[in-house]
């Protein structure tokens, strides 16, 4: 059986929220021992059961680690209540009733991580495969729809401190140079006037489906594969898988 | 009789384009890339600003597409989670 890693979920609503439920038993049965890390600053409103299955209200990340953690005893699951932003808050006093609300990218990730970004901004994307660079052996998954039926997932991989597949910056200039904000960049009446989105639960759910199976052939089963970024359009019944892996010859897709 | 020469011809002027789920190989060769553009907007609905590429490198739209080039038109990727 492959090693146990430790696994970092950003973002624990719509999409989170069907990855976690899919990943909790893949590594309570296949990968014992591991770590499940859910990170959300975000907190449930009622207006998001339309499209999130949720079992109380409260912050994302401490409401699904509640939820699973008592029917997968052999997976560490932890939450994260914080929003993940450039640098951590410089230390204050210690104050357990204000604890700090932002957590820096290098203090949550650590060398071996695989991580989830679904998260509803590129601004947090860009800066967790940015980071990413910093590691030897990281993976950095992003996954992410519009408002219809188009759903995308990129697989970022370094192994050895050498780039297995591209940064996803190389193909898309929204993770170089990103059209919006951080939520964790933001004062708290900013993110208040964050528009909800009008997102369908089965795009949600196919780019969770397609970030678990690569999880599964990847990560579990060490296979190695081309198909580092796939896009699909469920109304159109079409999808298609490009091949991000350095070593593939020019523009040679699968 | 079939024309072998022209038959060549055809399929040496041949390039592919991709641009999100939509996938493409035509006798494209010879032709901008604007050209390329504007042929496919409609029927992929490629918007405007998506940056064409080849090999990771952004291509103008005066670049003249060669015979089996393969041009990527960026797709944004899905934002929402």
């Amino acid at each position: 059986m492959t090693d146990p890693r430790r696994f970092v979920v950003v973002g624990a609503g719509g999409t989170g929220g069907h990855l976690i439920r899919g990943l909790a038993p893949m590594l309570e049965y296949g990968l014992q021992g591991s770590v499940l890390v859910i990170v959300d600053g975000d907190s449930f409103e009622p207006s998001n059961a339309e499209r999130q299955d949720f079992t109380d209200m409260g912050n994302k990340a401490v409401v699904r680690a509640v939820e699973l953690q008592p029917r997968y005893p052999n997976t560490f699951i932890v939450p994260d209540e914080r929003w993940v932003v450039a640098e951590s808050p410089k230390q204050q006093d210690d104050d357990p009733d204000n604890p700090s609300t932002e957590v820096g990218v290098h203090d949550l990730l650590v060398e071996g991580d695989v991580v989830y970004a679904v998260v509803d901004n590129f601004a947090t994307r860009k800066l967790l495969f940015d980071a990413a660079r910093d590691y030897q052996n990281i993976d950095i998954f992003s996954g992410g729809n519009d408002d219809n039926l188009f759903g995308s997932t990129y697989h970022y991989q370094r192994r050895d401190g050498r780039d297995v597949s591209d940064h996803p910056g190389d193909y898309h200039p929204e993770f170089v140079d990103p059209p919006d904000r951080n939520p964790g960049e933001m004062s708290c009446q900013e993110r208040a006037k964050i528009e909800s989105s009008t997102q369908l639960l089965a795009t949600n759910m196919a780019v969770a489906a397609l970030l678990l199976a690569r999880t599964h052939k990847v990560i579990l089963k060490k296979e190695e594969d081309a198909e580092t970024e796939i896009m699909f359009d469920l109304g159109l019944g079409l999808s298609q898988a490009y091949n991000r892996r350095v070593d593939a010859l020019a523009n040679t897709n699968s | 009789m079939a024309d072998t020469g022209t038959k060549a011809q055809g399929l040496a002027n041949m390039a592919s384009a991709r641009y999100g789920v939509y996938q493409k190989s035509d006798q494209w060769a010879g032709q901008t890339v604007g050209e390329l553009r504007r042929k496919l907007a409609g029927l992929w609905q490629l918007p405007a600003e998506a940056v064409a590429f080849k090999d990771k490198q952004e291509l103008s739209n005066d670049h003249v597409i060669q015979p089996g080039d393969h041009i990527e038109f960026s797709r944004r990727h899905g934002e929402k989670g």
